[in-house]
């Protein structure tokens, strides 16, 4: 085939995006390339070094190529690596920075949901599951990735626009003695502190106390 | 270089985990006198042939006080000195008598506001960095024996303590904790409110 | 497990800021391993994660990892950038807080090491003394997000 001339300029910003261990490689094409960019991929296990080559990201046109089974051991550490092609030549191959599955991902909100009675709120939290290949497989709670989990809460009454800040361990929690007839909007976060990790607050679940029957 | 004399009246002040060092300005006429900070840490001493290591934040600076929190970020006893510098003129070091160990820093009882929320006890704590935490005890007002105690770490809200019985008093109490030294402030004054509800008459 | 800065190693229990540890090295890290171009060699993985050891040998293994990583890495890692070296520095200092803690626990007896540890340290010095003196302390210090994880 013919030499392949590797003058071309190379992919840029390449590196891992990670939600909940689901371990994206993402890039910008070459500087100046319009379409018809290809490009491949490859991946190690640091302290291994042996690049091996990611085949349904072998000549693709796209600037992403999910890694995340390759990267599924969170104990270990890895490179990814991407090379550009484009009307007989290409780039250099471009490496990632170390990328730890651990320490490098970005955690989900919870789940949050509320229920209410006349006087109080009953929360439910749920802590987002670590990515997995396929949905039969086993579900695995980020809470036994990250044993130190702690979950921040905030309720907001809408009347006096007053915001309450809970910080609890376990997933359920009660608000009791509240306004009936008065509607709370919660929201939550995750705090992890061994490694210091914590997701953005979710979005606000709102709720209304129930009216009072006496009144 | 000709010999400016070395910074006098060396000394620290850390006050909730802060540490400033500060000295005496050195006077030369018509000139404008710059100092230059360095640190060593035990390790420095025992591993590292007694390095200095600068702190540039404090290179030919005009000011007589550098604040050395960010390195002095182990409990270990560490060293600091300071020389000063005027034109082609620069002093001898002059180094602060003894050491300084971040566990000797004073710990300030926390600024505190107590709020009654309708049957809801909250607290508004300052904020006084990552390396500390709060220890909050509360109880009914006339109960000091059944004190409660709430650990709290992140303070950037109003924190929710507790929910509270009709028409009661309660009554506050915070101090601070410092994980890193393992030492605590004293309490801040108690406050007390009351619970909403209720008709008995109580004074603070 | 630990909280954030009590390290529990079987019998042993430690307190430390591991947070500040973590917050210095996670502030250099990437400046450090960028330094370390040696992808197929790991001085604390190689053959055998550290995930491999067993929980009653995890003291003595912190114990002599701390005295490594302050005898042996942090003096050789000395670089151009004056903020790098400062949060060397850091480390280095929390680390000698470290093991003087462990210390303790090891005159108490409570820090004993078994065949798995003393094997696996000599795996790590062999690791070690197969690079030159400096690029095995960058190679380690690159490395100290492993053992962090490990012990927390």
């Amino acid at each position: 085939s013919g030499e392949l001339y590797c003058s071309l300029p190379n992919p840029r910003n390449v590196h891992f995006e990670s939600v909940n261990m689901k371990n994206v490689l993402r890039w910008l094409p070459p500087e100046g390339t319009g379409a018809g960019v290809f490009y491949r991929v490859k991946y190690s296990v640091y302290g291994v070094g042996k690049w091996i080559r990611k085949p349904e990201c072998k000549y693709i046109n796209r600037t992403w190529c999910d890694l995340s089974s390759e990267t599924s051991d969170y104990e270990e550490q890895y490179y990814a690596s991407v090379k550009a092609f484009l009307n007989g030549m290409c780039s250099d191959w471009i490496e990632t920075t170390r990328f730890n599955p651990l320490t490098d991902t970005t955690i989900d909100p919870p789940m949050v949901s509320v229920s209410s009675t006349e006087k109080s709120i009953s929360i439910i939290l749920t802590a987002p599951e670590k990515w997995k290949r396929s949905p039969e497989e086993e579900s695995v709670s980020l809470l036994q990735v990250y044993p130190g989990l702690q979950y921040n809460v905030s309720v907001l009454n809408k009347k006096t626009k007053k915001r309450w800040f809970f910080s609890i361990s376990n997933t359920t929690m009660v608000v009791p003695w509240l306004e009936p007839g008065t509607a709370y909007c919660v929201s939550a976060q995750i705090r992890v502190t061994t490694p210091l990790l914590h997701s953005q607050f979710s979005k606000e679940y709102c709720i209304s106390t129930l009216k009072d029957k006496t009144a | 270089d000709a010999l400016l004399p070395p910074p006098q009246n060396i000394s620290i002040l850390s006050t909730n985990m802060k540490h400033f060092l500060t000295w005496s300005p050195v006077i030369v006429q018509g000139e404008a006198v710059r100092y230059s900070v360095e640190f060593q840490g035990e390790y420095e001493r025992e591993y590292a042939n007694e390095s200095w290591i600068p702190i540039c934040e404090c290179s030919l600076i005009a000011a007589t006080e550098c604040n050395i929190t960010e390195d002095i970020s182990a409990t270990v006893a560490y060293k600091l000195r300071v020389r000063a510098e005027a034109g082609a003129a620069r002093s001898e070091w002059g180094t602060l008598k003894g050491f300084f160990n971040r566990i000797t820093t004073s710990l300030t009882p926390p600024l505190m506001k107590v709020i009654a929320d309708g049957y809801h006890l909250l607290v508004e704590l300052e904020e006084m960095g990552p390396a500390f935490q709060f220890w909050v005890l509360y109880w009914k007002k006339g109960q000091e024996s059944r004190m409660q105690q709430k650990v709290v770490k992140e303070v950037s809200h109003m924190i929710h303590l507790d929910t509270m019985e009709e028409g009661l008093g309660y009554c506050v109490k915070a101090q601070t904790y410092v994980e890193a030294i393992n030492r605590s402030s004293g309490f801040s004054q108690t406050q007390c409110v009351r619970a909403q509800g209720g008709t008995s008459m109580w004074l603070v | 497990t630990a909280g954030n800065n009590i390290l529990q190693l079987g019998p042993c229990r430690v307190s430390m800021s591991m947070a500040e540890i973590r917050s210095g090295f996670n502030s250099i890290k990437a400046n450090i391993q960028a330094r370390d171009p040696i992808k197929s060699l790991s001085i604390l993985s190689y053959p055998h994660s550290l995930h491999k050891v067993k929980p009653s040998e995890r003291c003595c293994i912190t114990h002599h990892l701390c005295s490594f990583y302050v005898a042996k890495v942090f003096r050789h890692c000395r670089t151009e950038d004056s903020y790098v070296n400062r949060k060397i520095s850091s480390i280095a200092n929390s680390f000698l807080s470290l093991r003087r803690n462990l210390q303790h626990c090891h005159e108490q007896n409570k820090c004993m090491c078994g065949q798995e540890s003393t094997e696996k340290l000599k795996q790590i010095t062999v690791n070690y003394e197969g690079l030159n003196v400096t690029s095995a302390a960058i190679k380690s210090l690159g490395e100290l997000g492993i053992l962090l994880d490990w012990m927390e």
